[in-house]
């Protein structure tokens, strides 16, 4: 909502300087988005007189003046001809900063001095085209007097941000309320004085509502013998200073009477309007209808019409027709004054994509009480500016006209809800400066009546709320909440959340935060078979891209797209995770299910370039590693891995699915090349990704401490040969397997391939830690256990020692 | 034997002065006073000697020892430190040279900050609640007083599902889900992601932000201003001014906009600011008694306030970040720098 100052100021007269004004619209939650400073840098553009007006003596087309402005004589070149010695004139003095940013220096012109400038209505942005300089009629003002401040164009425009609630503030008049209430002012309201011609308004038009429900009340008048011309200078600048472009004298003054209170008008060509009836009626389906910026639209059931007798000539509350439109030639004028219900003309204009000035308000809602109001207003301003005769009086169907009720209301509930500690009158006498009806009844109990326009008041909670507003929420004192002892700890979920993601950062990982929503492609590249549950992913009806329409069922497609950007920056060293939710649909009625999952993606350098180490790049085991760690922390055991099923998007021979059980939960892998070019990354990527309520299912809670034990401890080595395929965690497994109390370590420390080993085997060099938790172990018994070991595996496994 | 000792400890201490390490010298301590040392074997002849000689044979082979082992003792000592001496001259590293150390990992800002709000309010007695990104509509706007085709509902342009689901516009609907399930007193705050169809350099179409709710007997406006105080203090340092303007939000009444001075130039006025030297940061209010009868609280028993904040804007405010893009582009070469 644009409002000007002077417009304001001339409804509540007020002493605030625009400044201040803005800060107190802004705590009364009337928000001043913006300020505008009309004629700003103009205070040195004054009246002066011109006393003297000679010739210049190098410059045949140039005067030299000497210029009063009221405390001195300057002299001044001028290049205009169109005034004479004794004018008073517009000068432009040293200092001034026209439009353009145009700064006015004293100069010399052909050698003589210059201390300003005589100014034309174009220099000072008044007017696109001007001949000549501005000749003020003698005595216009005293000398001196900014010529701003003297045209009465000296303005501040405000940009209000109105909140939804707020309806009554669409309007000048609706904002000079909440001043005067504030301040304790009274609203000066313009003042109508109707002039009626003899002839009945009944007798010339009729009006017919057949929807009611819709339409509860629709108001007119008729001026017959107005001439359509542009509007006078002072309408033009008043819309023009609020952004409206100035049409004609009459659709002007709907467009003022709008903006000064609020109600939407419309004026028709009622000698165009079939048997000048109006009939307010629902659209048919499918009826088609052009409205006045010449589009064709196609109307529904739900939609409004203004008909005359045989067709729609306006779309209710949004929007007039072409065929019944103001015209140069246009004499007969029935102006139009109606409410309409909010949900419908919301719903029109949203279908219709056509936001207009009289839709918004219609959407929000209006005053129903001020709708003979403006239209007495309109109608007489028209016959003011436009000519002709007005009917004698308002033709107003408003079938059932309803009262509003009284709000049972109680002061204290309003102090104690607040926190502060107002008296009781002075709540009443802000609840009267509001123009609320407010009655005391001797039983100490208080009712209020909202004012017609405050429709946002129905409830005692709104009221309280004007009283926080209007006493200020500057003035409620800030206190800390006496309250009960609640305080429940962090569920088990959020804290292992916590904790792995410190984990993983405290492990070189990186966090990322994707998008929740993906393109419907990205289960294509990364080759997910056709009936991949994670195919099936919840679309949105509306999204803004398709690359944006589905919701993810993984993290992969982000986590990849981040890789391959981040490579293409040459940020190629990467240790990145993500830790968020993915979204599955639910079964049947059910609500989706949106489980936490972790992906990770590492690439490039294991610990970074450095002088001190080779620069060694990861590989499988780095992502491996990274799980390990996260499974070592939740304490999840009896984990294994598993090579047959590999993840489509995962190098097969490179890669396993994480099993606790038989329950998969999660995967590792080095990326597919296939899906690796999907994704244009340039560099091999190992990946790993973790179902987070798995491992929060998996993970024990309890550890189990044992002191250690106090005697020394003996090591000895195995190198194994075997074959290529068989697994070397099987090694362990089978040395775990033997259940002996003194193992207390069994580590694989070197896998070798290559020289002095068969093609198709790796040697496989396994470290045993014994020890016990009773006595030192004798040189003898270590070895007869560790031979008892080895023998178990060459015959279990059908391994040779080397 | 008198000669024998005599002789040994002359021998000993010529060797142990002319010593060159404290390998020699330990060598020496073993050839004399070692199991099969010299004085050691002396030692053992004590018993062959007279009784009457024995103490006083003994007494001088034990004065032989002790002057021998302090000679040692004080030769090793000043070799040791010799050799530390020569150790630590002749060893050289530059120290210029960057550490090892692993590549260093961060959290996405947004976590951070998501993090350290927690964090205060749980200070303040506030627990963490969460609810479904893909909610009902019910729970997103109508229980929140938002009815069907209300203007408000153009405040928060929405991407919609099938049947009725929608992506939450905000994390309000975790209030509702609260309030079903428990009775009061409640205290929580609800971090999460939302979504709203927008996107441009200020407006990203999926955001976070972190809701709060309090509700118990006697909870007042003015309980919210100090809540909210007590929170932008912690957040933005102690002195930071806290300002609240009327505003309007369906599911409270009475609303505020809740602003803080311009963390940026101190509230003088700046770009950042608009010149208004004030910095919206989140929206707030009393809950609306509406939204008590949606989850049968009885309005006239209890009181409440509920505030909800945008995390990004946190975040950028926090870190001087001017392009929320910045935060969803994931690129390291920014993420690192947290």
């Amino acid at each position: 909502m644009n409002v000007t100052y002077n417009w304001l100021k001339e409804f509540v007269d007020f002493d605030e300087t625009p400044d201040e004004l803005a800060a107190l619209l802004t705590m009364l939650g009337l928000e001043v988005e913006s300020m505008e400073k009309l004629g700003a840098g103009m205070d040195d553009v004054v009246v002066a007189l011109v006393e003297e007006k000679r010739q210049h003596p190098n410059a045949d087309k140039l005067s030299l003046c000497r210029v009063n402005n009221g405390t001195e004589v300057l002299d001044v070149v001028c290049g205009a001809q169109n005034f004479k010695q004794g004018d008073t004139v517009v000068l432009a003095q040293t200092g001034a900063v026209l439009p353009g940013d145009f700064k006015i220096k004293r100069s010399k012109i052909r050698g003589e001095e210059s201390c300003g400038m005589l100014c034309s209505e174009k220099e000072l942005g008044l007017a696109e085209e001007s001949a000549g300089i501005i000749v003020l009629p003698p005595a216009f003002a005293p000398l001196g007097t900014p010529i701003f401040a003297a045209l009465g164009l000296k303005d501040t425009l405000f940009e209000i941000g109105l909140t939804p609630n707020r309806s009554d503030c669409l309007s000048v008049i609706g904002i000079a309320r909440d001043i005067a209430a504030k301040l304790g002012l009274k609203v000066k309201y313009p003042q109508t004085a109707l002039v009626e011609g003899p002839e009945a308004v009944g007798s010339v038009i009729g009006v017919t509502i057949e929807n009611p429900d819709i339409c509860p009340r629709y108001a007119a008048r008729y001026i017959s013998g107005c001439t359509i011309a542009p509007s006078p200078e002072w309408l033009v600048k008043r819309l023009n200073a609020i952004g409206i472009r100035s049409i004609n004298n009459v659709v002007d003054v709907t467009n003022l009477v709008m903006m000064e209170v609020g109600q939407p008008l419309h004026a028709f060509d009622c000698d165009r309007l079939s048997e000048k009836r109006i009939v307010v009626r629902a659209a048919g389906d499918g009826e088609l209808f052009t409205t006045l910026d010449n589009q064709p639209r196609v109307l529904t059931a739900g939609d409004l019409v203004i008909c005359d007798a045989e067709r729609p000539v306006a779309l209710a509350g949004v929007m007039g027709g072409l065929n019944s439109e103001i015209e140069g030639t246009t004499t007969t004028i029935l102006l139009e004054s109606a409410f309409f219900k909010p949900a419908a003309i919301r719903k029109t204009a949203k279908r219709l994509g056509l936001h207009t000035e009289s839709s918004h308000r219609f959407e929000r809602g209006i005053d129903i009480d001020n709708v003979t109001r403006a239209l007495d207003r309109a109608a007489s301003l028209i016959v003011e500016l436009a000519g002709g005769v007005m009917a004698l009086g308002c033709l107003d169907v408003y079938p059932g006209k309803s009262e509003r009720a009284a709000i049972p209301f109680r002061p204290e509930k309003a102090n104690e809800l607040i926190g502060i500690n107002l008296e009781r009158q002075l709540i009443i006498d802000i609840l009267t400066r509001l123009e609320c009806l407010v009655t005391e009844c001797p039983d100490g109990s208080v009712t209020v009546i909202p004012p017609h326009y405050r429709i946002d008041i129905e409830r005692e909670i709104d009221l309280i709320e004007e009283i926080a507003r209007l006493n200020g929420y500057d003035k409620i004192p800030a206190t800390m909440p006496v309250a009960r002892v609640v305080s429940d700890r962090p569920t088990r979920h959020q804290e292992i959340e916590k904790q792995l993601r410190n984990l993983l950062v405290n492990n070189g990982m990186t966090e990322i935060i994707n998008f929740s929503f993906t393109a419907p492609e990205a289960a294509g590249k990364l080759l997910l078979n056709d009936n991949d549950p994670r195919r099936l992913a919840i679309r949105l009806a509306n999204p803004l891209v398709d690359e944006q329409s589905v919701m993810r069922t993984t993290l992969l497609p982000g986590l990849l797209e981040t890789t391959a950007k981040n490579m293409s920056f040459r940020s190629l060293d990467l240790k990145l995770f993500e830790m968020r939710r993915v979204y599955l649909p639910g079964e049947g009625e059910d609500m989706p299910h949106e489980p936490l999952c972790i992906v990770g993606a590492l690439s490039g350098s294991r610990d970074g370039d450095g002088w001190s180490r080779p620069n060694e790049l990861v590989d499988f085991y780095d992502a491996k590693g990274i799980v390990e760690t996260v499974l070592d922390f939740l304490d999840i055991g009896g984990v294994t891995w598993v090579n047959d099923n590999p993840e489509p998007y995962f190098h097969p021979g490179k890669s396993c699915r994480i099993l606790a059980g038989r329950d998969c939960i999660g995967s590792v892998g080095e990326l597919h090349p296939t899906v690796q070019k999907n994704f244009e990354i340039e560099k091999p990527v190992f990946c790993f990704e973790l179902d987070f309520e798995k491992l929060v299912k998996y993970s024990r809670t309890k550890k189990t401490i044992t002191a250690p034990s106090r005697f020394p401890d003996s090591t000895r080595d195995i190198a194994l040969l075997i074959p290529d395929e068989l697994a070397a965690a099987k090694i362990v497994d089978c040395i775990k397997a033997e259940k002996a109390k003194e193992i207390e370590h069994v580590q694989i420390f070197d896998v070798y391939r290559g020289k002095g080993v068969a093609e198709g085997y790796k040697s496989v060099a396994v470290r045993i830690r014994y020890r016990s938790f009773e006595r030192t172990l004798a040189d003898e018994e270590i070895s007869s256990l560790h031979n008892k070991i080895v023998a178990s595996l060459t015959d279990k496994l059908q391994i040779t020692v080397r | 034997m008198r000669e024998q000792l005599e002789q040994l400890r002359t021998g000993a201490l010529q060797s142990i002065a002319t010593a060159a390490s404290v390998e020699q010298l330990q060598e020496i301590r073993i050839n004399l006073l070692g199991r099969k040392g010299e004085l050691t074997a002396l030692m053992k002849g004590l018993g062959s000697l007279d009784a009457s000689e024995r103490p006083i044979v003994g007494q001088l082979v034990n004065t032989v020892r002790d002057v021998i082992e302090s000679a040692l003792g004080g030769a090793i000592k000043a070799a040791e430190e010799k050799a530390i001496a020569v150790r630590l001259q002749s060893e050289r590293i530059d120290t210029s040279l960057p550490g090892r150390h692993p590549l260093k990992g961060t959290k996405h800002p947004i976590s951070l900050v998501i993090e350290e709000i927690c964090s205060i309010f749980a200070g303040l007695g506030f627990s963490v609640a969460e609810g479904p990104e893909i909610e009902h509509d019910w729970y997103n706007f109508e229980a929140l007083n938002f009815p069907p085709e209300h203007p408000a509902r153009d405040m928060q342009d929405t991407f919609f599902v099938e049947n009725n689901l929608l992506l939450r516009t905000h994390t309000s609907p975790v209030q509702i889900r609260t309030m079903l399930k428990q009775k009061p007193p409640v205290r929580i705050i609800a971090p999460g992601t939302v979504y709203r169809c927008d996107s441009d350099a200020t407006h990203s179409p999926m955001f976070h932000q972190i809701e709060g709710l309090m509700v118990d007997s006697g909870v007042t406006f003015g309980d919210l201003k100090g809540i909210l105080t007590v929170f932008t203090n912690q957040l933005f340092g102690q002195k930071t001014g806290v300002r609240l303007r009327p505003s309007y939000f369906p599911f409270t009444e009475p609303s505020a906009e809740v602003d803080i001075a311009c963390v940026i130039c101190g509230g003088k006025g700046c770009r950042v600011c608009k010149n208004s030297g004030w910095l919206e940061i989140l929206g707030a209010g009393m809950v609306d008694p509406e939204v008590y009868r949606h989850v049968q609280y009885d309005a006239e028993d209890i009181s409440g306030f509920a505030f909800g904040m945008g995390i990004e804007r946190i975040a950028m405010l926090k870190y001087g970040i001017s392009d929320m893009r910045l935060l969803f582009e994931n690129d390291v070469r920014f993420l690192r720098q947290f």
